[in-house]
């Protein structure tokens, strides 16, 4: 489901996640660089050979993807080492869902059974044919709640499979489930080697033996992780990389620093406040990637005030969103048209809330509680942006009438008090974040109350919207669920049960001749299709 | 003197299990529940009750402590739930680069240090006398944040002499990503090694043993290193000794700018996952380094001063 699990575990530790997403109006994602530099070395073909080095924001804890210790920094890994049937279309275009480990599949008519075939010859890293014995077993595994515990969300109508041949696998599900080919996706959902995990135990997955792209080689907690090209890998030609070393570095500047002593190629999580020199560096590109993400304001609805949709919509017009983007986000940050960053089905035909003191006053005037109150926002310490970011808004709630008390707390402890509904206003995560590139997970959080999440908890219902979502998460037909998203996008987004106050992309920096540094629509970097030009053509 | 050891050993177990308390204590206290951490926002009360039993959380404080004691005086801290391993082995995986740090930012320190304290307390007053003060206090006044920042960037990106950051083990390895950080440390300490050693240097060159020393036609040179030194030095171990839990929060700082996978930035991911187990294991170890140094610290300090022992002793 999320990687707000992610984010929320190991957003923790995380440093300055540039996260977010973006609303450009396409309704895709796109990566577009920022940087004035581009190398015409990666116009030509892309070329085999050398050795990149990555510095990166989020440590990786654990090759298993079963037990998930640190959220972006285990998943990024697996999506290095493993591979599913089906995969996120890897180049970064759209959120199409594009065949994988199966070359191809069938759906039937009541969209409960998915015939999955497999690609000829498929061999794990270590030569092993891959079988639809495994395939059955690894799809069991993804739907399995005890196995498959953290993210056991995914598993939606998961019921069982069957091999038909040794190329042919099918799938039951016990209702239609719109989100089925993104669940399985997901790394709970990677094709493993039956045998092997199941004689090795434990011990497997220090060495693992997947189908992705690059076997892990050297695994130092803490410290690095090195990757060794996958000679089995099924797509023919990639990866062009000999070798890749992650670098493990939380600290902001210090993986700005080594990107630009040439110590690593590429580095991610760039802090806000460097792009700008990052720019003028005629040696790097830039690179923002619009991604699912953005900074939520949490609003607890059982507070009278705020309970009140006038208030809610007031505070929305009160923020000067071009202010807070141009300040804190360097203007990479787009402003929102949704309650969530930027979904598959978005329509740009919601608009973004406008600044507008005056109407924001009408709204204030309109409710119970012209006279303005008192609230507190919470906010994670620890991430540069958020203390000036609040500020703003402390600044803009008081043009209404909202005296805000700013309280910092430790990131584990701001998550708490959201979910612990003792808040009234809260930042609960650095960055919030979808694990799926479409809507049906966060329309389900706030607005199901099966979700068992209290509207995300704001307390906040409407028996009509859930209704809707419903329908729309059981839906599998992709016309109807492009026309029924944005009735749902904008009654949740005027509705306003929290405020989505920007959506952030992801800001990644690499080197001028390190080219197609591919990341899909979750921002995860398929360096599959990374390569490395030579320098004296740049 | 074996009743004065006697006595400093006591007195340190007694100073750990205070600090193993007050470690149990404050971890269990803030709020963070490990488990809705491990688990994620929406995990199931079932899960995190099934967790906590898995965490012996859901035993009365009170027990839990009881069997943290036993265990901690066994030296057995459990399994860290971060890391899904043992606490002993997380924990012994990352103390080299802080040991390495330690040793080398101490060398750095004292190489340095000495002969700067010396040249400001022979030349007291002097122009080179206040340079030197103002240079040191000006490094102790900086945030090592900030200083290791600048060291990278300046010896690091500019000048191309070491790598900006990471870590390397072997003699080389370690002369090339470790010399930054060392020096960040060093810089860190290098004020109070200068301005303790200078003026129990002025104290001691104003003495009457050394005006002796004079009067008998010895050089100078023979009486500050041989006579004064070795006699103003002792205050300024002790010090060394007593500020060693300063450092270990220098430390965490220093680890995260130079991406060094030393127990200091361990320390912090444990406390911000509430991993009891690993938060207990590098509290109790960081509180055991800083009790044996200043223990022998002390030990030390009696054997070259037999004023200390036999206070000790009349008492």
């Amino acid at each position: 489901m999320h990687k707000l699990v992610p984010v929320g575990f190991l957003g923790l530790l995380a440093v300055l996640v540039v996260a977010g997403c973006g609303g450009s109006s396409s309704g895709g994602t796109v990566s577009l660089e920022t940087g004035d530099s581009t190398n015409a070395a990666c116009e030509r073909d892309p070329v085999k050979g050398g050795n990149l080095v990555y510095a990166r924001q989020y440590e990786t804890v654990t090759l298993n993807p079963y037990e998930v210790l640190n959220g972006a920094g285990d998943i990024w890994a697996y999506e290095m080492i493993y591979s599913n049937l089906v995969r996120l279309n890897p180049e970064g275009t759209d959120n199409e869902i594009v065949p994988g480990l199966a070359e191809s599949w069938d759906v039937s008519a009541d969209g409960k059974t998915y015939t999955f075939h497999l690609r000829p010859d498929l061999k794990f890293s270590d030569g092993s044919p891959i079988t639809a014995e495994d395939v059955k077993w690894s799809l069991d595994n993804f739907g399995s709640p005890k196995v498959n515990e953290i993210m056991a969300v995914l598993i939606g109508g998961y019921q069982s499979a069957k091999i038909l041949n040794p190329t042919t696998v099918q799938v039951k599900l016990s209702e239609p489930t719109a989100a089925f080919l993104y669940n399985i996706a997901e790394w709970p959902a990677v094709i493993l080697p039956k045998a092997e995990v199941e004689a090795e135990g434990d011990a497997f997955w220090k060495h693992p033996v997947g189908a992705g792209p690059f076997i892990a080689k050297e695994f130092v907690q803490g410290s690095h992780l090195t990757f060794e090209r996958n000679p089995y890998y099924f797509e023919k030609g990639k990866p062009y990389l000999d070798t890749m070393r992650w670098n493990f570095a939380v600290e902001g500047n210090s993986r700005v620093l080594s990107l630009k002593s040439g110590q690593a190629q590429v580095a991610d999580g760039i802090p806000y406040s460097q792009i700008p020199a990052l720019q003028a560096d005629s040696n790097l590109v830039v690179q923002k990637t619009v991604v699912p993400a953005w900074i939520l304001l949490s609003l607890n609805n059982e507070m009278k005030q705020l309970g009140d949709q006038n208030v809610r919509t007031a505070i929305n017009y009160a923020l000067d969103r071009e202010e807070i983007n141009r300040v804190v986000f360097k203007g990479v940050g787009e402003l929102p048209n949704s309650l969530f960053g930027h979904l598959n089905y978005d329509s740009d035909k919601v608009k973004p809330y406008e600044y507008n003191l005056a109407k924001a006053k009408e709204y204030m005037a309109k409710s119970k509680y012209s006279n303005g109150f008192t609230m507190t926002i919470q906010y994670p310490v620890g991430f540069e942006f958020y203390k000036q970011m609040t500020l703003l808004i402390q600044q803009e709630l008081a043009e209404i009438g909202i005296k805000v008390k700013l309280e910092e707390l430790s990131a584990p402890n701001a998550v708490e008090r959201w979910s612990g509904s003792e808040y009234q206003g809260n930042f609960p995560f650095p960055v919030t974040s979808s694990d799926v590139p479409i809507p049906d997970e966060y329309a389900g959080f706030y607005a199901v109350p099966a979700s068992g999440t209290e509207g995300f908890f704001t307390h906040w219902a409407d028996p009509t919207t859930a209704k809707k979502v419903e329908e729309f998460q059981n839906t599998p037909d992709e016309a109807t669920r492009a026309k029924q998203w944005p009735v749902i996008q904008r009654e949740l987004f005027e509705q306003s049960p929290a405020i989505n106050v920007m959506d952030v992309p992801f800001v990644s920096a690499h080197g001028a001749n390190v080219c197609d540094t591919f990341i899909n629509g979750l921002g995860v970097d398929r360096l599959e299709f990374t390569w490395i030009a030579s320098k004296a053509a740049s | 003197m074996l009743t004065y050891i006697l006595r400093r050993v006591v007195i340190s177990i007694v100073v750990l299990f205070g600090i193993a308390s007050l470690t149990f204590l404050i971890i269990h206290l803030v709020p963070g529940d490990p488990a809705k951490i491990q688990l994620g926002q929406r995990a199931t009360p079932e899960a995190v009750a099934k967790l906590h039993h898995e965490m012996g959380l859901d035993k009365p404080l009170g027990e839990q402590y009881v069997e943290f004691l036993k265990n901690a005086a066994s030296f057995d801290f459990g399994r860290s739930f971060t890391f899904k391993a043992p606490t002993s082995e997380v924990v012994s995986n990352r103390l080299a680069p802080t040991a390495i740090l330690i040793g080398y930012g101490l060398l750095i320190t004292l190489v340095v240090g000495v002969p700067l304290a010396i040249l400001a307390a022979v030349r007291q007053g002097g122009i080179v006398d206040n340079a030197i003060r103002l240079v040191t206090t000006f490094s102790f006044a900086m945030p090592p944040f900030w200083f290791g920042l600048m060291l990278a960037l300046l010896l690091g990106l500019e000048a191309n002499l070491f790598p900006v950051s990471g870590y390397e083990s072997g003699i080389d390895g370690i002369i090339e990503t470790m010399t930054l950080p060392a020096l960040t440390l060093a810089l860190a300490l290098m004020v109070i090694v200068v301005r303790n050693l200078r003026s129990s240097l002025i104290e001691v060159l104003g003495s009457d043993y050394v005006d002796a020393a004079r009067a008998r036609g010895f050089g100078e040179g023979r009486i500050v290193l041989k006579h004064a030194l070795r006699n103003s030095v002792i205050g300024t171990i002790t010090i060394l000794g007593s500020i060693f839990g300063f450092l270990i929060s220098v430390l965490v700082l220093i680890e995260a700018v130079f991406q060094l996978p030393g127990a200091g930035s361990l320390l912090l991911q444990a406390v911000q996952r509430r991993d009891y187990e690993l938060v207990q294991a590098l509290a109790l170890l960081s509180g055991f380094v800083v009790v044996v140094v200043s223990l022998f610290t002390d030990l030390f300090h009696a054997v070259i001063d037999p004023r200390i022992r036999l206070a000790g002793h009349s008492e």
